[in-house]
């Protein structure tokens, strides 16, 4: 490591707490570690607006963030302490439902529809596309809650993996196959994190 | 581009450079702050792609405007730095003469002489002349080795 880094790192520090100070920060994000891999975790003024698979956020999702709430989108683990906690906590097996204020409002009513929808669905249990499009005022409409869900954007703490198709099989998620079997197992009390996170090839 | 990109992509050289300007830590992190805040509520850049000159400028306006305020510049004349009794002049010596230098010369002289840049970027980013930017150089240079001997 680079001898400047931990100066680069407190002055970073500072300039984002001054930033704060002054009205400028409007979304706080941070990288977490999980047992499925790293998470990209951002939190706006009203709650939680990304949860991203990966270091490094998903394009789109961080127009869609800078669209809403302008560039003042900066590092800051600080903001992210809440989420992370509970995230913490879930992949322990200590909690089965979040309690971190979600913020849905620049996703379109339908979409939000869908997510709270889904939002209800317990720990453990699994729901159809077809019935979350019917708990959202639309039966016919399971195409579009597929498609809603699979542009999630919290991912975990909106529990899109606990959603399949009718036919029983898993649909997609945004965090490959195998980590919507690990969330699903976790919350049968089937399987518990091995110390260090499962390992990368098999998430 | 999000003001945390802008961060996390230009911060470590952007410190390394007030560093070198400032020659002390405090100095330098409160210059690195004023740099972001002033990027921050300029923005958005002036023209994408070129974020990091127009943090270069950011940070060399605001080293300027510092000096200006504080009036610390410290004449040359009133350096003595190659002491008699002493056997030659040590890196410490050439880091108290650069700290002398008026700051357009020495945000030339580190642009140039320590990290390497093309004449035309330094122009830009103290927005002088790529002949003026020379002059600054050759200036700081002249200078030094006065300071060195």
């Amino acid at each position: 490591m680079n001898a400047l880094e931990p100066l680069v790192g407190e002055a970073r520090e500072r300039l984002v707490a001054r930033a704060k100070r002054e009205g400028l920060v409007t979304v706080g994000y941070a990288v977490a570690d999980s047992p499925l891999g790293p998470l990209w975790v951002a939190v706006g003024p009203r709650g939680v607006v990304n949860i991203h698979y990966g270091t490094t956020p998903d394009q789109r999702e961080l127009a869609r963030i800078t669209h809403a709430y302008g560039p003042g989108v900066l590092p800051d683990r600080r903001s992210c302490d809440r989420v992370l906690t509970e995230l913490d906590q879930y992949f322990a097996g200590r909690r089965r439902s979040f309690d971190v204020p979600v913020d849905l409002a620049p996703l379109t009513s339908f979409q939000q529809r869908i997510l709270a929808a889904t939002a209800r669905v317990p720990y453990g249990e699994l729901a159809t596309y077809k019935f979350v499009a019917r708990r959202a005022g639309n039966e016919q409409a399971s195409r579009a809650a597929g498609a809603a869900l699979g542009a999630n954007p919290i991912p975990i703490v909106v529990p899109c993996h606990r959603i399949v198709a009718t036919d029983g099989s898993l649909g997609g998620y945004a965090g490959g196959l195998a980590a919507k079997r690990r969330l699903l197992a976790l919350e049968r009390g089937e399987a518990e994190v091995p110390a260090g996170g499962w390992p990368p090839s098999r998430r | 581009m999000t003001f945390g990109e802008l961060l996390e992509r230009h911060e470590r050289e952007i410190f390394a450079y007030v560093l070198r300007l400032t020659g002390n830590r405090a100095e330098a992190d409160d210059l690195f702050q004023e740099t972001f805040l002033a990027a921050f509520r300029a923005w958005p850049p002036p023209r994408a792609g070129n974020e990091r000159a127009w943090l270069y400028k950011i940070a060399t306006n605001k080293a300027i405007d510092r000096v200006r305020q504080t009036r610390r510049v410290v004449p040359l004349g009133d350096l003595r730095l190659a002491a008699p009794e002493r056997d030659g002049v040590t890196l410490s010596d050439l880091a108290t003469a650069v700290r002398a230098l008026p700051t357009g010369q020495r945000a030339a002289f580190v642009l140039r002489k320590v990290e390497g840049r093309p004449y035309a970027e330094i122009a830009d980013t103290l927005g002088c002349s790529e002949e003026a930017a020379r002059s600054r150089v050759a200036e700081a240079m002249k200078k030094l080795k006065e300071a060195m001997r």
